[in-house]
């Protein structure tokens, strides 16, 4: 087998499942694990955030939460107090993450490693405070319930989330668009902006790349993906709650990327999903589940340190340069020195 | 006589009670190659920072072409034609030999396309290949540049200098820690440069000095000590004292080394 049939056999399978969760699922196991699988593409959104920041362009960010609470506050204070639909409401979710993004972005940007990570922390731990106090508005730690406005309506039908069918093939398509922006970003000059940034940001700014700018930009790109996942999964549990903001949410996303494999675009899919059926399986057996993750995560950064996807791409590599070293000679021309 | 490529005045930059730099007024002629020696601490590499805006000076002005640039910023000052290469040899080690390149021809724009695929840049891939194929680094196109010899990665930063088109080139030490074969091939490239690029070129090594520089400024603590033609500076008394040591000094280094 060659790297490529591998890899294209991954991509096909992978793709297969994801599409016939709905049907399979229910078939092998129980209904509870469709809305499981929803819950992680949601929460590997949130961690993409994490990775495009760390794993792209080397900022370490514990306040990615933040942007996730925006969002999901934009949601439900959209619908509940303002009685938006669906879609204004959605909006307001993103618009309102991307706005703080790109506030405390102005500052945090300015910084770089532990004081840039501090600065993050503060921002979302100010929120998270507020949050709590501002209990008539945000409902504090017991968040605000709101109930489902329709997605679509065409003529007598009503598209709408509570049904988990639908429900799960929307969280797909908008994680999906979103990794598939965050591709198409990586891969153009501004993705290699990002990695220059991320390798020396020193030599960066003498070739020419304005690393203030390049930094905010991507900081605030990092906060579109937390915000879009914030609303998500205020949709997915029809309620916001300041909980969401607290800066340990901000750190799993940090752990499940590096475990998964930072600066890798699906790095944070397969953490994600590895914790996340982790406590599933193990937390109605064992409380002290979150062991398993601490023990998980000081394994893959002492054994793996670019995570399981990046163990995987090794591999791969590896298996690449097999395959060239195997395949006929081809005619070369070589001039001499 | 025309307007000199670099020029600065009473440039001064002070740490603390350190004087880097000591009111130094240098003009650097276009279309010739500048070598600035000295012992060490005289300020050269301070110099460079100055001008490429990675320190910002405690007094003076800097003029690139007649354009006043103290306090750009080092990005801007890269825009306009400003490049440099760091004495400590400085790429993107995660980045592959060819993106290095290929990055830095990209970072003069204004505007980094955030959508469109970088690998359908024809023009920008084209110029890579062929900036790949000066610098003798077309095999290793595909490697991360951090795992690069010394000699190839310092053959890489001249690369990422000249395919960003600058016109006026602050080699820091290019040739340091370089294999006698490495050097001749670097000091071939920088001869080559120099025809259409102004150069000014910080180095320790004197057969490169002497092999390729029009013109030679010996700096001594922060101030400049002499500045003239090679053969000129060769024969320069304080250059000797301060520079290439005192006769004493050598039969002292001598007499310790038979005791």
């Amino acid at each position: 087998m060659t790297r490529r049939s591998i890899e294209i056999g991954m991509a096909v399978s992978a793709a297969t499942f994801l599409i016939s969760v709905p049907w399979l699922i229910p078939a092998l196991t129980d209904n509870f694990w469709v809305s499981v699988i929803t819950e992680i593409l949601i929460w590997s959104l949130f961690a993409a955030s994490a990775n495009l920041l760390f794993g792209y362009v080397g900022l370490l960010s514990f306040g990615q939460a933040l942007y996730f609470g925006f969002g999901m506050y934009g949601v439900a204070l959209g619908i509940d107090h303002l009685g938006l639909s669906f879609w204004p409401a959605f909006g307001l979710g993103i618009v309102s993450a991307i706005a703080m993004a790109l506030v405390s972005g102005v500052f945090a940007v300015r910084l770089s490693w532990h004081y840039f990570a501090i600065i993050t922390v503060v921002f979302s731990l100010i929120f998270y405070f507020l949050a709590v106090s501002m209990k008539p508005l945000t409902g504090g730690d017991d968040g605000i319930n709101f109930s489902l406005p329709p997605v679509f309506r065409f003529g007598g039908s009503i598209w709408s989330l509570t049904d988990p069918t639908f429900q799960y093939f929307f969280v797909l398509a908008v994680v999906s668009l979103c990794f598939f922006l965050m591709y198409r970003v990586i891969n153009s000059p501004l993705g290699k902006g990002f990695l220059a940034i991320r390798d020396n940001d020193l030599r960066a700014s003498l070739i020419g790349l304005n690393v203030y700018v390049l930094r905010l930009i991507a900081f605030v790109m990092a906060g579109f993906l937390a915000g879009v996942s914030g609303a998500l999964f205020a949709f997915f549990g029809r309620y916001a709650s300041a909980s969401y903001m607290f800066y340990q949410v901000s750190g799993e996303a940090v752990v499940w990327t590096i475990v998964g494999g930072a600066g890798t675009m699906f790095g944070p899919l397969v953490g994600t999903t590895l914790f996340i059926v982790i406590r599933e399986i193990v937390s109605s057996h064992w409380e002290h589940h979150s062991l398993i993750v601490g023990l998980l995560a000081i394994l893959a950064v002492i054994f793996a340190p670019k995570g399981i996807v990046g163990l995987w791409n090794g591999w791969m590599t590896r298996l690449g340069e097999r395959d060239a070293a195997s395949a006929p000679p081809r005619l070369t021309l070589q001039a001499e020195p | 006589m025309s307007e000199p490529v670099l020029r600065t005045e009473g440039l001064i930059k002070r740490f603390g009670g350190l004087t880097a730099v000591d009111n130094l007024s240098i003009n650097l002629a276009g279309g010739r190659v500048h070598a600035i020696i000295g012992p060490n601490g005289a300020g050269k590499t301070t110099f460079f920072n100055l001008v490429s805006g990675m320190l910002s000076p405690s007094g003076g002005r800097v003029f690139f072409r007649g354009r006043d640039i103290t306090g750009y910023r080092p990005h801007e000052i890269s825009r306009l034609g400003i490049k440099r290469t760091l004495q400590v040899k400085s790429v993107f080690p995660e980045l592959s030999v060819a993106d290095n390149l290929w990055i830095t021809r990209q970072a003069g724009r204004r505007f980094l396309h955030p959508f469109r695929r970088a690998a359908s840049d024809l023009e920008t891939k084209s110029h890579v290949e062929r900036i790949l194929e000066q610098i003798g680094l077309s095999a290793l196109a595909g490697r991360p540049a951090g795992t690069l010899s010394y000699g190839d990665v310092a053959m890489l930063e001249i690369g990422m200098a000249v395919i960003s088109e600058p016109s006026l080139l602050l080699l820091d030490e290019p040739t340091c820690g370089m294999s006698p074969a490495e050097t001749n091939r670097a000091v071939e490239k920088i001869r080559d440069l120099a025809r259409t690029i102004d150069i000014v070129i910080i180095e320790h090594d004197m057969d490169v000095v002497f092999g390729i520089a029009d013109d030679i400024t010996v700096l001594a603590q922060g101030a400049i000590l002499a500045s003239g033609r090679p053969a000129e500076i060769a024969e320069d008394e304080r250059v000797r004292e301060a520079y290439l040591g005192r006769p004493e000094d050598e039969d002292f280094v001598e007499e310790a080394a038979h005791a």
